[in-house]
């Protein structure tokens, strides 16, 4: 094909007012580390550094005409991205930050829809600085705070310094509750080596659950206050793909709107590598990555995050995939 | 392409080609008829004089990120919008002058028409300047504009949107604009060169049109990949359309294009369709494509003429000059040439 580069990797910054957001982008952007990056920022940003690869943007969310009213993009990134890939050679990466008061979805969808997008670019990331002092008040009155916690690959859990140990533990269990596999980083003023947070390709199939989920022990993920949460269901007979691909239809056909991210490892009968399998929303993608490895067993695992999940029922289904005993 | 190497493509026997370094975004001959330029992703304007091409081609910064659109200016030269906020000319001499500043906003679109008037489309609004430079009017509009259009008298200016395009008289003493509403996003867009449709592009893979008579809508679907490009031939009798691994034509003639079939040309190579643009007086369509190749094809008969062979990076700009005698294209890995097809 004519442009063989490779895809410029793609960091989502999300997190709410006032979370440390534009201190952590601040520090990528002045810290010596020889990587040059373009940086999209909302209207409402603060960032003091003066840099020509800033850009500006509206947040236009964008409903697509296929009949999913959930299936969502941002008009502005396809735009922005199509404009940054002209003049690609000046940049290593690119930084989108949110507002807020954003909802990732559309942001996390534009890089499954949109085939320019997807041609030019690669998620990388979906980073989320929250702060350890005030989420569990966020968390009560804001539902965008709870999704950009469901949304998160890596969460910077910040402002360390205003809160003890025993506050800190509390704020983890309630992001646990309501994402298990992201990664959970305490810092104090975003202060986090950048390759921690940057180049982590936890967005890619090949990563999904690359970290064990780390639910909270017991079945307690139902007792938060919060309406997001999550389950995870793990199989141990191979999983039929037709019995599978025909589950997963009617599911986020039926109950996209609620399931926020939902990832898997499938294990399909006489087949060595592994299948990977992730969706936001009703928007789904898949394919064979690395094999299993020797020795390890097989079982297919499932994670779901997202609002009123019927457990028993999530188990039925999936259960229900597997080949007959 | 599989007999590439026996094909005698016209860029060797009577093309001039350059590599520039840089994704081209976009090319224009001057109305003075001089003048080639090819406005590039590095903010370099590089200008060849087409009637000796073989000479060197000046290259001119005309914008510090990138060059964002590029369309002939009223009269001689071309107009450039960067995403450094500026909307620029650069005349045929290859001087930059700045005709106004946006600040950080950046300037994606811009058209201009020989009767003297230019437009930009910076976030959500239509400027539209005199010759001169002079500000004549600001046009607002709901959402990002992703497409600016002149009609062929230059008397209106359509912009596509979100939900669907606004057209605008651009002398109006108060400015109304028409709404051409379809749920959905429009980006790239053209007016009918007898100014009876407005056709936009969709995200979803689909072209949307308007019939402006009675507001009759137009569904073109069935494409393989997003439009990108959009050209009408001369006489407004084909919609010459990328997006698909063929060059797709829709009619609009005999009541079409509502319920008849597009025309495929050039199609058998599983290649996408990057660029379209149609002869300016023959019903020929010369198109670029994803693995580099250009054509050109003759409407009725459907015979393809080889322009250029693949591999120097996806067509990504292509146009005539006035007369159709001069044919030039770039490609997303800066490679830029320009092709005399007059009678010897």
């Amino acid at each position: 094909m004519s442009d063989t580069r490779a895809p410029v990797p793609v960091t989502v910054l999300t997190g709410y007012l006032g979370a440390g957001k534009t201190t952590l982008l601040n520090r990528i952007l002045t810290e010596n580390h020889g990587r040059k990056f373009a940086v999209v920022i909302n209207e409402f940003g603060e960032l003091g550094v003066d840099n020509d690869l800033v850009v500006d943007a509206d947040e236009e969310v964008f409903e697509m005409n296929n009949g999913c009213i959930c299936c969502t993009v941002r008009g502005d990134l396809i735009r922005i991205l199509s404009g940054l890939m002209k003049r690609r050679e000046r940049f290593d990466g690119i930084i989108v930050e949110t507002t807020g008061l954003a909802d990732p979805a559309p942001v996390a969808q534009t890089f499954f829809v949109d085939e320019d997008v997807k041609r030019a670019t690669k998620l990388d990331s979906i980073v989320t600085v929250v702060d350890a002092k005030h989420l569990s008040q966020r968390l009560n009155d804001s539902r965008e705070a709870e999704k950009q916690i469901a949304f998160a690959d890596l969460i910077l859990l910040n402002k360390m310094d205003l809160v003890t140990e025993a506050e800190a533990a509390a704020v983890e269990a309630k992001i646990r509750a309501i994402n298990p596999w992201a990664e959970l980083i305490r810092s104090t003023r975003s202060a986090v080596p950048i390759d921690r947070v940057i180049g982590r390709d936890a967005f890619s199939l090949e990563r999904i659950l690359a970290r064990e989920p780390e639910f909270l022990s017991g079945d307690d993920a139902h007792e938060h206050d919060s309406e997001v949460n999550s389950v995870s269901f793990e199989v141990s007979r191979p999983i039929d793909p037709e019995k599978f691909n025909a589950w997963m239809t009617e599911l986020l056909a039926n109950k996209g709107q609620d399931l926020l991210r939902t990832k898997g490892i499938l294990a399909y009968p006489g087949e060595d590598r592994r299948f990977a399998f992730q969706a936001v929303h009703m928007i789904a993608d898949g394919d064979f990555i690395s094999p299993w490895r020797e020795g390890e067993p097989r079982r297919s695992k499932i994670v779901f995050i997202g609002r009123d999940l019927n457990r028993p029922a999530l188990r039925r289904g999936f259960e229900a995939c597997q080949v007959e005993a | 392409m599989s007999a590439s190497q026996e094909i005698a493509y016209l860029l060797h026997s009577r093309g001039v080609a350059r590599e520039l370094g840089a994704w081209v975004v976009g090319l224009a001959f001057g109305r003075e008829g001089r003048s080639l330029a090819f406005g590039l992703g590095d903010g370099s304007v590089h200008v060849a004089d087409a009637r000796a091409p073989a000479g060197d081609w000046l290259r001119v910064e005309a914008h510090k990120g990138a060059v964002l659109a590029l369309c002939a200016d009223v009269a001689e030269g071309v107009l450039t919008g960067g995403d450094d906020g500026r909307l620029a000319r650069v005349t045929p001499a290859g001087q930059v002058e700045e005709v106004a500043g946006f600040g950080r906003k950046w300037v994606e679109h811009v058209a201009a028409h020989e009767s003297g008037v230019r437009a930009a489309a910076v976030a959500k609004a239509v400027h539209v300047l005199d010759a001169k430079g002079q500000a004549l009017k600001s046009l607002p509009h709901p959402s990002t504009l992703a497409g600016l259009a002149f009609d062929a008298k230059g008397k209106r200016v359509a912009a596509s949107h979100y939900n669907g395009a606004s057209l605008w008289f651009v002398a109006a003493r108060e400015d109304k604009p028409r709404l051409l509403e379809w749920k959905g996003s429009h980006h790239a867009i053209a007016i009918h060169p007898e100014g009876t449709h407005v056709v936009t592009a969709m995200q979803e893979n689909a072209l949307h049109g308007w019939r402006l008579a009675d507001g009759q809508h137009m569904r073109m679907s069935g494409y393989p990949a997003k439009t990108h490009s959009l050209s009408f031939s001369a006489k407004g009798r084909w919609l010459a359309t990328s997006g698909a691994e063929s060059v797709v034509l829709w009619p609009f003639f005999g009541g079409g294009p509502m319920g008849k079939a597009p025309t495929e040309l050039a199609g058998g190579d599983s290649v996408l369709c990057t660029r379209v643009a149609c002869h300016p007086q023959h019903e020929m369509v010369a198109a670029g494509f994803e693995d580099g190749l250009v054509l050109l094809a003759d409407i009725a008969s459907g015979r393809v003429l080889p322009i250029a062979p693949p591999g120097r990076g996806a067509v990504s700009a292509l146009g005539w000059n006035a007369n159709g005698a001069l044919l030039a294209f770039g490609t997303e890995q800066g490679f830029a040439a320009l092709l005399d097809l007059s009678k010897k």
